[in-house]
């Protein structure tokens, strides 16, 4: 297990040194003029220069990346061209919002996909359809589209929630909840959706097994056969589409924060890239990288724990 | 098992409870009864620094003007009034203007507000490469008289001028600051309002206290001020419908009803115009333009009050003029100088030898609606006259500076008479590519630079006549610039500003 470890922390890391060289190197080779973005069309040529000086343009990329990388390494992400705040400071401030929606839809699809594809895949026959039905819609609706649904009924229609905005917990813990539970479900619906289709299939292979006649032959009741035994087998495949699925909602935490004016990671890329802010953008590669290469890894890790013969894969 | 799924089910309505009562901390408080405790403001765009070497106007007005005062300011007619400056004049040559100062003002950072400071100011915004700078284009240098005068010495007379103290050159900060390492999130001033860092989110939410030291008392302050960014259409457009905000710019036409359902008053002034430039009138690269009658021919082949309807559902006015409603120069009957005339556009085609038609090429880029493109093609072909669109991307604006295209779609601002010279008719304006001089047009900007403001706004009108006969443009309508609010809410819209400054939204008496 800590060889399996190990390997797979090397593979992260080097995963990751692959991407921030690949995204630093389009960053800057898009052909722009960096300096000349910054000042506006009125900066005289002199001014353009001194700043192309001042941001280490001069240089060649590979001493700069080096640069970059050498105080990534010691927690030092450089400083936004735009306000001159710390990268790091400005990724802290944002991260904690991305996660608790990115992490709390993750945690509620989880537990409803499990429990229809359980449902679906036990029961089979009409409520087996219906369920597949729901997947299918949920799978095929964009999430923008159901947020916008969301908002327009629950918060404009009903008022029951603001349509926009977010309280820090620290401010008001019930605020706080009214402000992610929308963005929460728009997130929720399509996870929920793409992980209940598979745990379904896997339990449903699983159920078919020989060990499963084995198991009630010798009078273990139905519950312990499928949530202990069975679900325990189906639930690799499951936690793999559930990795994919977080990835995802990553990247449609980017749509919805900007819809529900949620001062997260994806708000503050979408910000940084129109103003051109590219160490702030290198900031939130890197730390999106992490965050996915570390779920990655604690996914393999949970599938070597349910399944050994996985670890030597 | 059973008790775990319960306190699970517990905890979720818990949970589901507080959501539904604990609205209150994302939803605002709408300032009832023009209330002067909360104001709230939806914004479009986010500061990139509050050091006034950065770009400050636009869009981004009131993050500005919360905190810092400006040395004029001007009511809603454009009517400079004083702001950190109580009088100001000019010398005979128009190019000395001597400012009087406010006594006893101070920065809050605790610095006093002098004629030094005003000197140091407008000194740094000059050294800077701030979009704005063209504001300080004629300033050749600042002086101190004593600490309450000071005199800005231009190098030729800037009719603008007295505009641009209103706006980002006009803006004081407190020269201690500058060499601060948190000078661009953290504006010191002398403004009414002061930024409150540890409740602001940068690029997200930006929250304001009073200043309680604030000096002017001739208008409200609110004790706090929020401004919530939203990079979305749609989010701005839902916060407002759940009345998040108090008052907002609404760009969205066609949302424009709901948001008025949603209890918002509109308030609206006309900055821009819409329409065709019609650049190469000398014939340079495309002779056909150098006629007159061709160019007067593409004003009377445009259905404009169709186009508005079509593309701006009705939010502007049909005009044939390029000199705004709020200026000098403007001429009411202007407005409808050219008709829609398809017949008379082939009769002067005819007349200038083109009954065969004659083909335009014209820039276009994805920023440009493309049903409008779509509909002035058609209209151009239906006299006769064929149009090309050349797509060139980003280039738009430099491609039509380098006299690349003989005509293009434009939309420009016109909110004074000085403005829109510099800006399409001078020979060195800025969209007049193709140097298009005449000694009449000369002498009429000779006394709209130089002269009195009533020789000057004469002088501003003959202007406009001669650029309409000779159609110069294709202008189709002034467009609607629209700012929602709350009733509770007095906005005066800004006649130079796409936004109101912040002086100008006040609670409702």
């Amino acid at each position: 297990m800590v060889n399996f470890l190990v390997r797979r922390l090397l593979t992260g890391i080097a995963m990751l040194i692959v991407i921030s060289t690949l995204a630093f190197s389009l960053l800057y080779l898009t052909g722009t003029d960096i300096a000349r973005n910054l000042l506006g069309d009125n900066a005289s040529v002199q001014a353009v220069e001194l700043r192309a000086h001042q941001l280490g343009l001069d240089q060649p990329l590979i001493s700069r990346y080096l640069d970059w990388l050498g105080g990534a390494v010691h927690g030092d992400l450089g400083k936004s061209w735009f306000g001159g705040s710390p990268v790091l400071d400005l990724l802290v401030s944002r991260l904690g919002v991305t996660l608790s929606l990115v992490v709390i839809s993750t945690i509620i699809s989880a537990v409803i996909a499990t429990g229809l594809g359980v449902w679906a895949a036990v029961r089979r026959g009409a409520v087996d359809r219906v369920v597949q039905i729901l997947s299918l819609g949920g799978a095929a609706i964009p999430n923008y589209l159901i947020a916008l649904g969301l908002v327009t009924l629950f918060a404009i229609n009903l008022a029951w929630f603001a349509p926009t905005g977010y309280t820090r917990p620290t401010a008001s813990l019930g605020g706080w909840v009214a402000s992610i539970t929308l963005p929460v479900v728009a997130l929720t619906i399509g996870c929920i959706a793409g992980t209940a289709q598979q745990i379904r299939s896997a339990m449903i292979d699983a159920l078919r097994q020989d060990y499963v006649r084995t198991l009630r032959s010798r009078g273990l009741s139905e519950r312990s056969v499928v949530y202990k035994h069975v679900l325990r087998n189906a639930a690799g495949p499951g936690l793999s589409v559930l990795a994919l699925q977080f990835v995802g909602l990553l990247g449609g935490a980017v749509i919805i924060e900007q819809m529900f004016a949620v001062p997260g990671l994806g708000s503050l890329s979408v910000s940084s890239t129109i103003q051109g802010d590219i160490p702030v953008i290198m900031g939130v590669v890197v730390i999106v990288a992490v965050i996915v290469i570390g779920v990655n890894l604690l996914i393999d890790v949970a599938q070597g724990w349910l399944n050994p013969k996985a670890r030597v894969s | 098992m059973r008790r775990r799924t319960l306190a699970l089910g517990l905890v979720g309505a818990v949970l589901l409870a507080a959501g539904c009562s604990g609205q209150g901390g994302t939803s605002t408080d709408s300032t009832a009864g023009g209330s002067t405790s909360a104001l709230i403001l939806g914004q479009t765009d986010i500061p990139s620094t509050f050091d006034i070497q950065g770009y400050a106007s636009g869009t981004k007005t009131q993050y500005f003007t919360a905190v810092y005062d400006t040395l004029l300011r001007q009511d809603g007619t454009g009517k400079i009034v004083p702001g950190l400056a109580t009088e100001w004049s000019y010398d005979d040559s128009r190019t000395v203007l001597t400012l009087t100062l406010h006594d006893g003002i101070t920065f809050t950072d605790g610095a006093a507000f002098d004629a030094a400071a005003v000197v140091a100011n407008i000194d740094h915004f000059r050294q800077s490469s701030t979009p704005d700078l063209s504001n300080a284009a004629y300033v050749a240098g600042e002086t101190v008289v004593d600490p309450t005068h000071v005199q800005i010495t231009l190098s030729q007379p800037d009719p603008m001028m007295l505009n641009w103290l209103t706006q980002p050159l006009g803006y004081m900060s407190s020269p201690d600051s500058w060499d601060n390492p948190d000078v661009a999130t953290n504006p010191v001033g002398t403004g009414p309002y002061v930024l409150d860092t540890s409740a602001t989110v940068v690029g997200s939410t930006y929250a304001f206290k009073k200043n309680p030291t604030y000096w002017d008392t001739s208008y409200t302050v609110y004790d706090t001020l929020t401004m919530n960014y939203y990079a979305d259409q749609t989010a701005l457009l839902n916060a407002l419908q759940g009345g998040q905000v108090d008052a907002a710019s609404c760009s969205n036409y066609s949302a424009l009803s709901q948001v008025q359902s949603a209890g918002y008053d509109v308030n609206t002034s006309q900055l821009d115009w819409q329409g065709l430039m019609l650049l190469d009138r000398d014939g340079a690269i495309d002779p056909a333009l150098a006629d007159v009658r061709v160019r007067q021919a593409i004003n009377y082949a445009i259905d404009k009050a169709g186009i508005l309807t079509a593309i701006l559902l009705d939010h502007g006015t049909v005009t044939s003029q390029i000199f705004g409603p709020s200026t000098a120069g403007y001429v009411k009957e202007l407005d409808s100088a050219y008709g829609y005339d398809p017949a008379k556009a082939k009769e002067l085609l005819a007349a200038a030898g083109h009954a065969n038609g004659l083909t335009l090429t014209l820039p276009s880029t994805a920023a440009i609606n493309s049903s409008l493109l779509t509909t002035i093609q058609q209209q151009l072909a239906d006299v006769g006259i064929t149009v090309n669109y050349t797509d060139v991307g980003t280039n738009f604006i430099s491609d039509l500076m380098g006299a690349k295209y003989s005509a293009s779609w434009m939309q420009l601002a016109t909110s004074s008479d000085w403005q829109t010279a510099t800006f399409a008719i001078t020979k060195d304006a800025l969209f007049n590519p193709f140097k298009t001089e005449r000694p009449e047009v000369d002498a009429l900007l000779t006394t709209i630079q130089s002269g009195t403001d009533e020789a000057a706004g004469a002088a501003a009108q003959e202007l406009n006549r001669y650029i309409v006969e000779e159609a110069w443009f294709a202008p189709f309508y002034f467009v609607d610039n629209i700012y929602v609010s709350k009733p509770a809410v007095k906005v005066t819209m800004a006649a130079d500003m796409v936004i109101p400054y912040m002086y100008l939204i006040q609670p409702k008496a």
